[in-house]
């Protein structure tokens, strides 16, 4: 008893020394952690605040006195009305809901063939992989000039066709943000395949084994151990080119300009244009606003399910 | 129910040869344990034997029927891993219907099989529990079950017990014995635990980089090691093997330990040793056949190790070393002393100083 009681107030003095420490410690780092939080933050709050006035560099008032020309809410009012930027974002999810799943089907795919040895592999990996490091505005110029109306592309489809093919791919507003996907499709699907590749590597081999012994089908196998056991990297290579696919811009700015009209406007083409066409900058403030709130919902969705798919 | 002949079996990884020329016949029903030092090939062997591993040459053949070309889903072999291999990433129930559902046998009769296994093993409280997370003990069973459950003829265990504690060890020991009464599969069972050879196996075959040194039961090779490594391997302690020299004298020979003393040999090795060209020869006798005696051999007690039943006393003399297991404290020498003890005849055993081999014409 006597030796409980002496150290009962020796642990609480520990603890309540170790708590002063601790808080010493968030003092003296406390300088230092605001202004990480001031450089990671002060971009946010700078457009939070633009995108409540009407200011424009035009307007020839430093920024910070844009308060001056204070509109409350109007830029968002105004977004929830701009059909245009309603038809960007549109344009964006359906590039997004097309070439996703296409490059996770195909990246896993081509994981599937790669995870096995043969003949030839590090030499079409490597193949493989080129896309990838091309910089996007060489890309959209190759593209640019695959897809002309006397292009590879349509000499490729008069070969099978066997008839002269002369389509105008990137001036017919229908197929034009078709070129853009095939695109985009083509330079990221190597980036999917090198995630899912490392993710289905990791899958441990005697599990496999392990099924195959008791008798499970290639296809058992696949959607029974190695596809729950890549799950979260599915999610982040999914998260990764959803996020990818808000920002795209270079080739498809180089092969179509947005156009022909608006017919491949996508919600950063919509964004360059009204800054440097119409130079409305607190509109644009409003618009990028909107969007970094919808892409941390995505984002913060995903993060949860991988949690639980960990968890579980 | 198979039988599984192994005949001439090797396999090589590039330069190295883990496994050369096994042959090996395991009876139908027969439960049979590989034994060796770490690296030996052992689990090389039941790779093969799974087929998750192509020999390099030689050829397995179940029931007479080679099966080198049957994929290792078509062999029908169940496959406990070392790891267990366990899906960590369902629950319980899942590992154990795993098996069933891939064969597509029907829900009623999975649900009832999954239900009498988890009873038998005593995985019921759990079945519903995830995978992971779960204490060695229970994986280990789980490992067991999941291929038990699909009652393979043919049962392959690298090293089930390797990882789990002591106390558990004894009762999956009998487990796995009663487990294999119930349903008479051929049991091929690694492990580098000579306790859980001797205890559970029909026979033991005992392993050396990449050789098969002996077949045998687990008295067999007590009694009867075939070589020098076997002698020494089986046993704690192993066999005392000491340098002798071959004397004749009068119509027998008799074997002279260099300052110990000299023991007489029984007539079932009197003939034995004539066939030997030099004199000299090795002499292996077991630490647990030493007595206490007023004359025989006498070496130098170096120190004493009690541990609870037994006492191993451990000697010198020159540059021979042997060690003694007494079960009586009244026996027990002094340390630091010199120690007279008799080896009876028939615990004598002879050893080609050259090859290791054991020489034939054994007594029993
Ligand atoms: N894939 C491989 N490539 C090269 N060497 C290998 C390979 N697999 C095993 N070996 C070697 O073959 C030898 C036998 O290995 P094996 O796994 O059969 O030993 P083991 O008797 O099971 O040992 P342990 O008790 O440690 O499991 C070892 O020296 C090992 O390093
Ligand atoms: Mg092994």
């Amino acid at each position: 008893m006597t030796e409980v009681t002496t150290l009962m107030p020796a642990t609480k003095k520990a603890e309540t020394q170790a708590n002063s420490a601790a808080r010493l410690g968030l003092w003296l780092t406390l300088p230092a952690q605001l202004l990480v939080l001031f450089i990671a933050l002060f971009p946010i709050l700078m457009q939070v605040y633009i995108s409540l006035t009407d200011w424009s560099p035009l307007d020839g008032i430093p920024w910070w006195r844009a308060y001056e020309l204070w509109i409350g809410l109007l830029n968002y009012t105004d977004l929830m009305a701009d059909s245009r930027f309603w038809g960007a974002l549109w344009r964006t999810l359906f590039v997004m809901l097309v070439c996703v799943p296409v490059q996770f089907l195909l990246g896993l795919g081509l994981a599937v063939l790669f995870v096995d040895d043969f003949r030839g592999k590090r030499v079409l990996y490597s193949t493989l992989l080129v896309p990838m490091m091309v910089v996007p505005a060489v890309a959209g110029y190759m593209f640019f000039m695959l897809f002309q109306s006397g292009g590879p592309v349509n000499d490729l489809l008069s070969f099978f066709t066997s008839e002269p093919v002369r389509i105008a791919w990137l001036s017919d507003p229908d197929l034009a943000l078709i070129a853009v996907m095939v695109a985009d499709i083509w330079q990221w699907t190597p980036l999917m395949f090198l995630i899912l590749l490392a993710g289905m590597i990791s899958v441990p081999q005697d599990q496999q084994m392990a099924a195959i012994l008791l008798g499970a089908s290639w296809w058992r196998r696949f959607f029974t151990i190695v596809l729950p056991r890549m799950k979260s990297i599915i999610i982040i290579a999914l998260a990764i080119r959803v996020i990818e696919i808000f920002k795209i811009f270079d080739t498809l700015f180089i092969m179509t300009g947005g156009g022909p009209g608006v017919a491949t406007e996508t919600i950063s083409v919509y964004i360059y244009k009204v800054t440097q066409q119409e130079l409305i900058w607190s509109y644009v403030a409003a618009i990028a606003l909107a969007i970094l709130i919808v892409l941390s919902v995505v984002s913060v969705f995903a993060i949860k399910r991988m949690q639980r798919g960990q968890d579980g | 129910m198979s039988e599984i002949a192994l005949e001439n079996l090797g396999k090589s990884f590039g330069d190295f040869t883990a496994l050369a020329d096994m042959n090996l016949t395991i009876a139908n029903g027969e439960f049979m344990a590989l034994l060796g030092p770490s690296g030996c090939g052992k689990s090389t062997t039941m790779n093969m034997i799974a087929g998750m591993l192509r020999p390099s040459s030689g050829t397995i053949k179940f029931n007479g029927l080679d099966v080198v070309d049957v994929p290792m889903a078509k062999r029908g072999v169940g496959f406990v891993f070392q790891n267990y291999a366990i899906f960590t990433h369902m629950s319980v129930r899942e590992n154990l219907a795993y098996g069933l559902r891939a064969q597509g046998v029907r829900a009623g009769e999975m649900t009832k099989r999954v239900q009498a296994f988890a009873e038998l093993l005593q995985l019921e409280p759990m079945l519903d529990r995830p995978a992971a997370g779960l204490s060695v003990n229970i994986l280990q069973r789980l490992a067991i079950g999941r291929s038990a459950i699909l009652e393979p003829a043919i049962f392959l265990l690298d090293e089930p017990l390797s990882n789990v504690d002591a106390a558990f060890r004894a009762v999956m020991r009998s487990e796995l014995k009663s487990l294999q009464g119930q349903f008479g599969q051929t049991m091929v069972y690694v492990t580098h635990d000579q306790l859980e050879a001797m205890t559970m196996a029909d026979r033991i075959a005992v392993m050396d980089h990449g050789k098969l040194l002996q077949v045998g039961t687990p008295l067999e090779i007590y009694n009867n090691p075939a070589d020098t490594f076997v002698a020494r391997f089986i046993g704690a302690p192993g066999m005392n093997i000491l340098n002798g020299r071959l004397t004749q004298q009068a119509d027998t020979v008799a074997v002279d330990l260099p300052g110990l003393g000299s023991v007489a040999l029984p007539p079932a090795l009197q003939a034995a040793a004539a066939r030997l060209t030099t004199p000299d020869v090795l002499v292996g006798f077991r630490p647990e056949q030493i007595n206490a005696a007023k004359a025989g051999l006498t070496m130098h007690v170096g120190f004493v190790e009690r541990i609870g039943a037994r006492t191993i006393v451990h000697m010198e003399q020159g540059a021979a070393s042997a060690k003694a297991v007494l079960l009586s404290e009244v026996e027990t020498p002094k340390a630091r002393k010199d120690w007279t003890f008799a080896v009876p005849d028939d615990a004598i055993r002879l050893l080609d100083p050259v090859t290791g081999q054991a020489l034939v014409g054994r007594p029993n």
